[in-house]
């Protein structure tokens, strides 16, 4: 009988064994560096009982950390597992009990529970948008196996209004927490949380621009994998520390006129998702094409710092403000122009010569546009557009060699079209 | 010709001879996609509400073009009558934030066919019940008869959305008194009748409906009750369940459906709105907390004890859960209606179809199978 496991604890021991065959290896920062006691101390927190708190992409932890918890982007674990190469089994466990047409993401955390590889957390909170797949296991998950859940209810289109309403939405978290942990919330220690999300955040947008810079600096799986440690980190010191050194490191590269790779020959955005269960992929296009992925819509964090974070109602609006423009969110919820927008400012912001629809089979609102998107890119901004179809958890369902012979194609076309047109567009 | 048989008709078809005679006196019609559109507002407007159905629709060629395999095939149906103008006789059609697949239609009507409509309307809808999402739901249903009445050039006063509200709620009265001659040993209808019945009245004019309404429950009083069946059965599921034939495939093999939870069943009628001072507010506040669909994630347990009781006041001996494949909100509900129909002794049996209602050679086979055993 196989033996049960700990994903977090395993988690944690295998980025202390990528940072260390990291050490010195990697350009500036590494991610594992930080992502590695981020994970320790989830374990920690698991060990001894603390309140863990389950959140997904479309929340941001800063309060969780205000009130002592540990908050766990299930993404972030269901990505890590994914890459460990051990998402299968748990597809398939979830496949059991729900359809197979459920998102892998979902599955996988689902499955995980189910074969008691997860201790299951004190909380799950997440909000309605972007997707039913999250709608539909969420709470599934929270009745089966009795913990709390908590629901942020967004309105679909976003105006004044809507940020009012998720800033109650919010607000009435507190309470809830607040019974969970037996402690009341400490305002100067959320300001304080803020206070290093907004500075992090700063570093954010700086970063942005470093890597719309010709040639870019930055390492392709750098800018993806990055997307753990926003979600994860976001109000906590470390992260502040890691990007104001990724920063200056990338500053001092632009300085000197200097990219990523020796000689950039083509930049390539991201406007879905990215190929989970193989982010070597991203290695692969700098060796064979020197095409450097400059940006992805996981990675897009657009918004602008909390302005006022002085008082608790200042705080909410502009936390609701900025997970209504969360990466994911952002593009997925509401209609379509969000999406539309967004990925057509990625391919000009970035200077794109190709954009990739890496689009996950289990997105019905993604693939319901993508056609439209596809079009609207290639006609308005020049810029060749692949979608492809695929699990980005799951290798059965299209593989990294059949993704591969797709990007060797499109490669092929963006050669043509950048030769027809002299220079980036 | 009989009520039920009047009634069958018009289920049966896309457009009909009421809804003919409604267009030729020079009246709109607007189509809505979601059990979640208030109707009243609507039927206030002296406009004909319409629920959208893609009856026989066979091919998606078209509406492929722009979706997905991966999108369900209600919604891809209903996006290539469209795009094949079967709808022209609309003179509007409302979207709400129903799931995924739909909300992609509108985007899709929008950006390719944005003058196929005069009105394209969007309705958003909280996953709360909260007062806060009420006062909300409001806000977006005031928006929604402005819309109306600018378009249309109509006035939607509160008289006659009070009104409106006392028409729809006698419909709901008569169908509740429908559905109580089915909780009988010999219920005097099938369910594939009783599922035509109910869709006859999402497409005529509603006091057209009631008037035929009160003729069939007098002619069901008068009619035996069935007898000969094998299995008494409960409907549960998902959206896009609008096909009589799908019911009958059931019954012919001995299975005799006595209620359902099915947004083209039950869950539009078991609560009357409650009229107060502010007819609108009402709407908002009936609508939302009213038998929910998996939308609403935080009603999930009374969704599924919901069933449970339905069983027991049904005397029924099992349940089939139904859903659309690619539909993600009733997907996810298969693991607590397994788990909680296991824990009470419910025999289930989960069926995944297409929305039209084709190759039934398996599904005849585990219905059999399921009513084996079920007499076991």
């Amino acid at each position: 009988m196989e033996e049960r496991k700990d994903i977090i604890q395993s988690l944690s021991d295998n980025f202390a064994i990528l940072k260390g065959l990291l050490e010195g290896k990697s350009d500036g920062v590494s991610v594992f560096e930080y992502l590695g006691p981020y994970f320790d101390k989830a374990n920690a927190t698991q060990q001894s009982g603390d309140k863990l708190a389950w959140i997904n992409f479309g929340v941001m932890p800063e309060l969780f950390w205000a009130m002592d918890m540990t908050p766990i982007v299930v993404d972030s674990l269901t990505g890590a597992i994914s890459g460990l190469g051990e998402a299968m089994k748990y597809i398939d466990i979830a496949e059991q009990h729900i359809p197979d047409y459920l998102c892998s993401n979902n599955k996988i955390l689902l499955g995980a529970a189910l074969a008691g590889d997860l201790r299951l957390p004190s909380i799950m909170v997440h909000p309605s948008h972007p997707c039913d797949s999250n709608m539909a296991t969420y709470p599934h998950m929270a009745e089966h196996f009795g913990y709390p859940y908590y629901l942020i209810d967004m309105p679909y289109f976003r105006n004044e209004r809507s940020i009012e309403y998720t800033a109650r939405e919010l607000g009435n978290l507190i309470p809830v927490l607040e019974d969970l942990t037996g402690r009341k919330l400490d305002f100067d220690k959320l300001r304080q949380v803020m206070e290093y999300s907004n500075q992090a955040q700063e570093y954010v947008l700086k970063l942005n621009h470093i890597r719309q810079q010709v040639p870019s600096p930055y390492p392709s799986l750098d800018m993806i994998t990055e997307y753990g440690l926003l979600m994860n980190m976001a109000g906590t010191p470390e992260l502040v520390e890691y990007l104001s050194k990724k920063y200056e490191w990338a500053k001092g590269k632009v300085d000197k006129g200097e990219g990523h790779l020796p000689e950039e020959k083509y930049r390539l955005v991201w406007i879905y998702g990215a190929v989970t269960f193989d982010m070597g992929i991203f290695n692969w296009l700098e060796r064979e094409y020197g095409a450097v992925s400059v940006s992805h819509m996981n990675n897009n964090w657009t918004m602008n710092p909390v302005e006022d974070i002085s008082t608790l109602d200042g705080i909410l609006k502009g936390w609701a403000q900025k997970i209504e423009n969360l990466p994911m969110t952002k593009e997925c919820g509401g209609p379509w122009e969000n999406y539309l927008n967004a990925a057509m400012a990625l391919c000009k912001d970035y200077k794109a010569d190709g954009a990739i629809f890496a689009g996950h089979m289990a997105c019905k609102s993604n693939w319901a546009i993508a056609k439209m998107v596809k079009d609207r890119i290639q006609d308005e901004a020049g810029v060749p557009v692949l979608n492809i179809q695929l699990d980005l958890f799951d290798p059965r369902i299209t593989s990294a060699e059949t993704i591969k012979g797709m990007l060797n194609n499109f490669m092929t076309t963006i050669m043509e079209n950048k030769k027809g047109r002299g220079s980036p567009c | 010709m009989s009520a039920l048989d009047e009634l069958k008709g018009i289920a049966g078809t896309l457009t009909n001879p009421s809804l003919q005679e409604w267009k030729s006196e020079g009246r709109k019609v607007i189509g809505f996609l979601c059990a979640y559109v208030p109707e009243e507002i609507i039927h206030a407007a002296g406009i004909l509400p319409y629920r959208v159905r893609a009856v026989g629709c066979d091919q998606t060629s078209s509406a492929d073009v722009y979706m997905s395999q991966v999108n369900c095939t209600f919604s891809r149906s209903c996006l290539e009558f469209a795009l094949e103008d079967k709808y022209s006789f609309l003179d509007g059609l409302v979207f709400v934030w129903s799931c995924d697949n739909l909300r992609r239609v509108y985007d899709i009507l929008r950006e390719i066919r944005p003058d196929t409509f005069p009105l394209l309307h969007f309705i958003d809808v909280p996953h709360k019940t909260t007062d806060a999402a009420i006062d909300r739901f409001t806000e977006e249903l005031e928006s929604f008869k402005q819309a109306l009445e600018q378009t249309y050039g109509v006035e939607i006063t509160d008289d006659k959305l009070k009104e409106a509200i006392s028409v729809y709620n006698e419909t709901r009265s008569l169908l509740r008194q429908l559905y109580d001659l089915r909780q009988s040993k010999n219920p005097p209808l099938t369910g594939a009748e009783a599922l035509s019945v109910v869709l006859a009245g999402t497409v005529i004019p509603k006091q057209q409906y009631n008037q035929l309404l009160k003729k069939l429950l007098e002619e069901l009083r008068e009619r035996e009750g069935i007898s000969d069946y094998r299995a008494r059965l409960v409907i549960a599921g998902g959206g896009g369940c609008d096909d009589p034939e799908y019911f009958q495939i059931m019954e012919d093999l001995g299975g005799l459906i006595v209620n359902d939870t099915i947004c083209f069943g039950s869950r539009t009628f078991m609560e009357p709105v409650k009229v107060d001072d502010d007819p609108m507010a009402a709407l908002a506040r009936s609508y939302l907390n009213r038998p929910s669909c998996p939308r609403m994630p935080e009603k999930l347990a009374e969704r599924t004890n919901s069933i449970k009781e339905m069983v027991e006041k049904s005397q029924a001996d099992g349940v089939v859960f139904q859903r659309l494949r690619y539909c993600d909100l009733w997907g996810g509900e298969q693991l607590d209606i397994t788990r909680k129909m296991k824990e009470a002794n419910i025999p289930l049996l989960t069926l995944e179809r297409e929305y039209r209602t084709s190759a039934t050679g398996q599904l005849k086979t585990r219905i059999q199978a399921f009513l084996e055993r079920l007499e076991v």
